[in-house]
């Protein structure tokens, strides 16, 4: 990669983050659906729950909630970028980055960076509200899960990018992120520990493949250390492993369509 | 009058014509309100407390008929979102009908939408709670009606008031979970007087949606009883929201 490539990303990254910071008004919506969800729905979620043997380890049910919804938040904010690449091609805004002085490889990795890092900041004020009810935690624990928030992000928006430019149309991808949504966070760890799930195989195989569920299970192991090993769906390492190549993989993608697939106003 | 209703009944006709035009965004949010009964229910009826819910998966399939009648209902409201961007509401506008007419027409259109929508999950309710009687089944059809107007109203108003995409995205879920948090569709009154002052768990029992889950819970027989004012608050509620929302509305447009 040559510098002037490097410059075009960093541009692109500038140019999603003062995307974001432009939708103050969206981002202060989303902190107080947020903080609504933690503060209600999760009180009432932890009031209803006794895990009646099943879990053997200590586990504050609301703890284990808080981390859950934060990632759920993330992934939301994440697939968000889809509504704005579809708006962005309803404007021709994506034909005109076609044609900018840019290597298209350069574009789409740019684009997957910029939105991932602008929605991993944008999520922020919500792992810091997750972290005072916590009370806290080991520093290890914060920077781990922070690190791999980011690159969960800018994996998730690889994907976005990847189906929004395939689908090329608002309607499909707002029904089909809907679709993924809906399923990818009931079929996770995020409400429920997968020796919960695994009372259904199905539901339990299809947690063990699922971003959300390594996501969350490994934020929990640092957070919680030894009560919370033997419940997470894999080891740290692995579960680190996964997040990076399932990144990696989705970024790769995102690259290969706009590289072979993407042509200038072909969804008019 | 008759031509206003005319006026008002065809743009209803044509808002239900277009429902199927919207065929796999409603698949979207069939696949939504099943995966809160088939996969999350299923697995919390595991863990949930069973002294406050003895049966989570039947408590939370009559909350799921609020649900799907708000998913429904909103589906105007994208629909009305897109035409503001679109610019088409100036068309309409120049429509040989009312405002008023073109508004009612609106919201007539979202209410069958929504009951058309919320059959699958009564026939679901049926098989999986409980047959309710002639009396009950009417009680379950004013219902439907008096919730899927006032959350077309709503969704119409809330959808219009800006012409951003992704802020009218966020508007819509913003209000799904305002509603749906504060309500009994997860949690019954008991759970939510563990946690929060009497008076906040009284007040969110009183919210039309946690009036339309009880009233349902009790139709399909999970309820054995039920507040006796409930209908009379739960049309108090659509005739507040009815009038707020068409005033917004008018508003928007005339923008």
């Amino acid at each position: 990669m040559q510098t002037g490539d490097l410059r075009a990303i960093l541009l692109l990254v500038q140019w999603d983050l003062m995307r974001m910071w432009r939708r103050r008004i969206f981002v202060l919506m989303r902190i107080t659906w947020f903080a609504v969800q933690v503060s209600i729905f999760g009180l009432a979620l932890t009031a209803m729950v006794r895990f009646r043997g099943i879990i053997s380890a200590q586990l504050d049910y609301y703890h284990f909630y808080l981390l859950g919804v934060y990632t759920s938040m993330l992934f939301s904010i994440s697939v968000s970028n889809a509504y704005e690449v579809a708006e962005e091609f309803e404007e021709g805004i994506i034909e005109y980055h076609l044609t900018l002085p840019i290597k298209r490889r350069v574009l789409s990795l740019g684009r997957a960076v910029g939105g991932g890092l602008a929605a991993f900041i944008f999520t922020l004020p919500m792992y810091a509200i997750v972290l005072i009810l916590l009370g806290g935690g080991p520093p290890e624990a914060i920077a781990v899960s922070l690190a791999a928030s980011a690159v969960f992000s800018v994996g998730t928006v690889g994907l976005v990018l990847s189906v929004v430019l395939s689908v090329k149309s608002g309607d499909a991808t707002d029904i089909l992120f809907g679709i993924i949504d809906a399923v990818i966070v009931r079929l996770s760890t995020i409400f429920y520990p997968a020796v919960v799930l695994s009372r259904v195989a199905p539901y339990y195989y299809a947690a063990l493949v699922n971003p959300l569920s390594h996501l969350v299970d490994l934020a929990r192991t640092f957070f919680f250390f030894e009560e919370y090993r033997v419940l997470a769906i894999a080891s740290p390492v692995t579960m680190a492993a996964y997040l990076l190549g399932l990144a990696a993989g989705l970024v790769s993608l995102a690259i290969y369509i706009v590289e072979r697939k993407l042509e200038g106003g072909g969804w008019r | 009058m008759n031509g206003e209703l005319r006026s008002s009944l065809l743009i209803a006709y044509r808002d239900l014509v277009r429902f199927w035009k919207f065929k796999h965004w409603l698949a979207s949010q069939i696949v939504m309100n099943l995966a809160d009964v088939v996969i999350f229910a299923l697995i919390f009826n595991n863990i949930v407390n069973r002294e406050y819910i003895p049966d989570y998966i039947k408590f939370m399939s009559t909350g799921v008929l609020s649900v799907s009648v708000f998913a429904s209902s909103f589906s105007i409201g994208r629909e009305v979102g897109a035409e503001m961007r679109r610019e088409v509401v100036y068309y309409l506008l120049t429509l040989p009908a009312s405002r008023w007419a073109l508004i009612a027409g609106r919201i007539m259109g979202g209410t069958f939408r929504g009951l058309i929508y919320q059959l699958a999950f009564i026939a679901l309710n049926i098989a999986l709670v409980g047959v309710p009687n002639l009396y009950q089944a009417a009680i379950i059809a004013y219902t439907s009606i008096v919730l899927s107007a006032s959350m077309s109203a709503l969704a119409i108003a809330i959808s219009t008031s800006t012409r951003d995409f992704n802020l009218q995205a966020t508007f819509r879920a913003l209000t799904y979970y305002t509603l749906f948090f504060l309500s009994n569709v997860f949690y019954p009154r008991e759970v939510l007087r563990l946690r929060f002052p009497g008076p906040l768990a009284d007040a969110i029992a009183h919210t039309p949606v946690s009036l339309a889950s009880d009233v349902y819970r009790w139709a399909f027989g999970y309820y054995s009883s039920i507040n006796p004012l409930a209908i009379f608050e739960l049309t108090l509620w659509a005739i507040l929201l009815l009038v707020l929302a068409a005033l917004l509305y008018r508003r928007n447009i005339s923008r």
